[in-house]
């Protein structure tokens, strides 16, 4: 769906300050009909990246391809993109943003109103659409953002960090639309801190570090390869439960040594590291 | 389609604008102002009256041109700095729609606020007994086409310094372009051809504010040469078109960071 081949980013701020890279050499696929989740601390690039993607800033080097079908004349006709910290017009009311963003995607008013009433209670919004957006909350703006990028079924989703500001039910509900509209063919593309969330519903994850890549593939992938050739040995001691860390090799010894010593063993686990650990620890 | 996306981006800007408020306390202003001249009238006789429609075309005048400042300073570089420029060409709409939609969009609101104002003005004036003749009109056009010029070189500024220098840059403007016509009668640049060919220069590359102020005119003689008119008004549609053409160019090459 895209490809995005060697970009770089370099801002060259302040006169005097030396330019900074954001972004060093990218490159990766997202393939079509995937929820790939862009995965990286604060700073990393993520947002830089996706900018460059919409054309809103241009990359110091490099370039993205489309594969969209060469009869579409717009690409942007095809692309759903809602914003980091989305902030709309304070005096427009729900409603009204929403029809501005379908008119400009070219819906008639009919389908933006059928539209609205599919989208609005699953996005549990619907109660607040003829309320100006000023006094909308963080989550609430993220939520009409959200189902104002799905108004003309675009074919590819790009969302930076659609869940930060949004309550953990709220989360849940938000996930469940990624799936489903994923489900019904559209790419999705989305950045977010949360590994669990990612790791829930992403059918691979790009992660950055430091705007290079430090990974690109499948959640299991990247759990096998960082696999601990270890496992933790739960036990009772003096009626408080206690585990021991061990390597693979000494593991049976261990065990013999412990049933001598006549402990009480609950449990044998392969010590799993979290994606947190993990993506503490790619190089 | 073009268009279409153009109309669009407009209706919602004015729409925004109207609901925003701002815009009542100008007319409340305004409405204060007309009350101001109706009192001035009553205590005013025969060619004096001339006088106070003076005043209150100027008023209108300055009132338009504060709320073509006002609100053309943050217009677009509102929409920038809160990232709503993102969701509207991130659909299918190219940055010089989106630009000259706002401006359009921007536009009608304020004249719907100068025909607002004129009427009161006007009014006011009718109710008195006042005459009616073409250089009024003339005058009221005239204060449409600077509130366009004036807008649109707060835009162009607004898109390549901050607010404070884009005031400052469009405050100076506006003075010595408004300034240019006494400049150039004074014996000093009448006796010297350098210093008006200086002062041509300037009408050619800087907005010359002057030329839309006819509302000594309209105290002196009841119709104006219609060449003048014409004339000035061409010189106000391409000196828009020309600030049109710069701030599109500049907005195209823009980061939207
Ligand atoms: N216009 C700019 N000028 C200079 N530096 C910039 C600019 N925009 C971004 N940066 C820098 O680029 C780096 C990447 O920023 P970016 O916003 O892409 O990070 P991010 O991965 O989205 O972070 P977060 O998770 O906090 O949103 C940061 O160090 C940031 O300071
Ligand atoms: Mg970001």
């Amino acid at each position: 769906m895209i490809h995005y081949k060697g970009i770089s980013k370099v801002f060259k701020s302040e006169l005097l300050k030396k330019p900074f890279v954001a972004l060093d050499d990218v490159s990766f696929s997202i393939p079509e009909g995937e929820i790939i989740g862009f995965l990286g601390a604060n700073g990393a690039g993520k947002t830089t990246l996706i900018k460059i993607t919409m054309d809103f800033i241009r990359s110091t080097k490099g370039e993205i391809q489309f594969d969209f079908d060469s009869k579409i004349k717009n690409k942007f006709s095809q692309i759903g993109y809602l914003p980091e910290r989305p902030f709309f017009y304070p005096h427009l009311t729900g409603r009204e943003f929403t029809f501005f963003m379908g008119e400009l995607s070219g819906l008639s008013r009919f389908r933006i109103a059928e539209q609205i009433e599919k989208w609005a209670p699953r996005f549990k919004i619907d109660f607040a659409l003829d309320r100006k957006i000023k006094t909308y909350s963080k989550g609430m703006l993220q939520r009409v953002g959200f189902m104002a990028t799905l108004l003309h079924d675009p074919k590819l989703i790009i969302l930076d960090e659609p869940l930060s500001g949004v309550d953990p039910i709220g989360r849940k509900e938000l996930k469940d639309i990624i799936v489903e509209v994923n489900k019904l063919g559209t790419t999705i593309f989305f950045s977010s801190h949360i590994v669990s969330d990612v790791q829930e519903i992403c059918d691979s994850v790009i992660f950055l570090k430091e705007g290079k890549l430090a990974f690109k593939g499948s959640i299991d992938e990247l759990i096998n390869n960082n696999k601990k050739q270890e496992s933790k040995i739960y036990f009772e001691d003096n009626g408080k439960i206690q585990f021991m860390q061990v390597s693979l090799e000494s593991q049976s010894r261990e065990l013999k040594k412990m049933l001598e010593e006549n402990k009480n063993i609950i449990s044998v686990e392969p010590n799993r590291p979290t994606l947190e650990e993990i993506f503490y620890d790619v190089k | 389609m073009m268009l279409n996306n153009i109309f669009i981006i407009a209706k919602y800007t004015s729409k925004e604008i109207l609901q925003s408020k701002i815009l009542l306390n100008v007319l409340l202003l305004g409405l204060a102002m007309a009350g101001v001249i109706f009192v001035a009238f009553n205590f005013t006789y025969g060619e004096v009256s001339r006088v106070a429609l003076n005043f209150g075309l100027s008023s209108l005048s300055l009132s338009s041109v504060g709320i073509a400042f006002f609100m053309g300073v943050t217009l677009i570089s509102r929409e920038i700095e809160n990232r709503t420029v993102y969701m509207i060409i991130s659909r299918p709409v190219s940055r010089s729609q989106f630009i000259i939609g706002k401006i359009l969009g921007l536009m009608g609101v304020l004249f719907i606020n100068i025909l607002l104002l004129s009427l009161l003005t006007l009014l006011c004036y009718g109710l008195i007994g006042g005459e009616f003749y073409s250089t009024i009109f003339a005058a009221i056009i005239m204060t449409m086409l600077e509130c366009v010029v004036v807008l649109l070189m707060i835009c162009f500024f607004s898109l390549i310094t901050t607010q404070t220098l884009t005031v400052l840059f469009s405050l100076s403007l506006y003075v010595t372009g408004h300034a240019i016509s006494e400049a150039k009668l004074t014996t000093f640049a009448m006796k010297r051809e350098f210093v008006s060919w200086v002062l041509e220069g300037y009408q050619f590359v800087l907005p010359a504010f002057a030329k839309f102020n006819i509302k000594d005119f309209v105290v002196y003689q009841k119709s104006l040469d219609i060449s003048y008119f014409f004339n000035t008004t061409l010189y106000g549609v391409f000196y828009s078109l020309f600030l049109l053409f710069l701030i599109l160019l500049i907005f195209e090459k823009k980061n939207l960071d």
